[in-house]
């Protein structure tokens, strides 16, 4: 067992987890995060995406060792808890979330693409997203989101 | 059982580790190929070596003597460095085609081409760079080209007391250019057939060529060199028709796999397609550039 010393959302927290504990793991299990979802565990569904100093990445196949000191960021440090934040907003508003098992991993992909490039076009979107799958929406919802918020609506 | 862990300091306690542990621990670099094959049950080591921490992995240098890349570098850096894309363009356009954003961001070079799974997107290309791989253990070193480094599915000439440290290639000719070229049913999946041509031009007439290396993924258990396509190139003048005869050779130089993607037929029709289609695409570039970066 180790005794980590991560920084989720913006706070510091002590957790013990095995030695090869994965990110995703050690924020549902340990830590109570539950917004990054357990898909397929091996890297092809993207519902566990989380970002790890502002890039995307699969959390079920990150070592929890490797964030210490970085900013690790998950879906529930979106909004303050009572209030959507503005991409958050705009997926409601575009129905870009259905069953809403992709939303968190979709929201962090989309924040880490906004965040290099605040006005994506169609094509860097699809490409910026090209880790996250979707069975309900077809995308194009999810999509037209990300564009109207690159937009500034 | 749990796994542990061992996080050396440098490569030196790295590789005391890989002599003392041998086949029992496995070294870890992004984890982005490795993690999904111990979810798999597919291997169990009793530790991972964790290559992070290693300062000598890391970094791209340029010298007189060529590029040093090291094993550590993400594809994301890949794609990001400036003097790669003017040195050895190929290469991270092929990076941009290795799988999601999510594991580019994580998956680095020596992953990828110790990992040796059929259809991933680098090895053609630093096949057709003359890449050579730079391994060590702790005794001594040695430097393997990479034509000689993938021996079959999965496996290649690393020992399991060695580490792949860099990955090295020389300078390419002035006014070569290299294309990367991927079919598959998604851009995210690995390659059915990936092809990578380097194209030297002779410099003395249009489609003129003096040197053609030619890399292909997919389209046999390694990641291969089609040596006779390159034979018979050498000298050429490329056009529509020498493309096609080319194509046709080196679909006799594969030996592909039938798979739910794609039958052998299928997989060796579209070698024959995307080599033509490469070799064009070059040619087109350095007519274009009148000196396209390999």
């Amino acid at each position: 067992m180790a005794l980590l010393e991560l920084k989720v959302n913006g706070q510091e927290v002590r957790v013990e987890a095995p030695d090869t504990a994965l990110l995703l793991d050690v924020l549902r299990e340990r830590l109570a995060l539950t917004g990054a979802k357990r898909g397929c565990e091996t890297s092809h569904c993207g519902c566990c995406t989380v970002r790890v100093d502002g890039m995307a990445v699969h959390s079920c196949v990150v070592l929890a060792v490797r964030c210490e000191g970085k900013a690790i960021a998950t879906v529930e440090g979106c909004g303050d808890g009572m209030e959507l934040d503005r991409l958050q907003r705009l997926f409601l508003e575009h129905g870009a979330v259905q069953c809403g098992y992709c939303g968190p991993g979709m929201l962090m992909a989309a924040q880490a693409l906004l965040e290099q490039n605040p006005a994506p076009t169609l094509d860097e979107v699809k490409k910026g997203l090209d880790g996250n799958l979707c069975r309900c929406t077809g995308y194009t919802p999810i999509f037209d989101a990300i564009l109207a918020y690159g937009r500034g609506e | 059982m749990e796994c542990k862990l061992i996080r050396p300091a440098d490569l030196d306690e790295a590789l005391a580790a890989r002599e003392q542990y041998t086949h029992d621990a496995l070294p870890i670099a992004g984890g982005q190929s490795l993690l999904v094959m111990m979810r798999n049950r597919l291997v169990a080591p009793a530790a991972l070596i964790d290559l992070e921490p290693i300062e000598a992995l890391r970094g791209v240098e340029v010298s007189s003597a060529g590029i040093s890349i090291g094993a550590m570098n993400t594809c994301r850096q890949l794609i990001a460095s400036p003097v790669l894309g003017e040195e050895v363009g190929v290469l991270p356009v092929a990076a941009r085609q290795v799988s999601s954003t999510a594991v580019r961001n994580l998956g680095t070079i020596g992953g990828n081409v110790c990992h040796n799974e059929p259809g991933a997107d680098l090895p053609p290309a630093l096949l057709a760079l003359n890449a050579r791989a730079a391994v060590r253990r702790r005794a001594n070193a040695r430097e393997v080209p990479l034509a000689e480094f993938f021996t079959g599915y999965f496996e290649t000439v690393l020992e399991p007391d060695e580490i792949l440290c860099r990955i090295d290639i020389e300078h390419p000719p002035a006014g070569a250019a290299g294309v990367y070229l991927k079919h598959a049913i998604s851009p995210e999946d690995l390659a059915m057939v990936g092809v990578a041509a380097v194209v030297v031009p002779d410099g003395k007439q249009t489609g003129g060529v003096a040197e053609v290396r030619i890399g292909i993924g997919g389209a046999a258990p390694v990641p291969l060199r089609a040596a006779r396509t390159e034979a018979a190139l050498k000298g050429a003048v490329l056009d529509a028709e020498t493309a096609r005869a080319a194509g046709e050779t080196a679909a006799t130089e594969v030996d592909p796999p039938s798979d739910p993607h794609a039958g052998a037929d299928y997989r060796r029709k579209m070698v024959s397609v995307f080599v033509r289609r490469a070799l064009l695409q070059a040619a087109r570039q350095i007519e274009e550039n009148g000196h396209g970066a390999a």
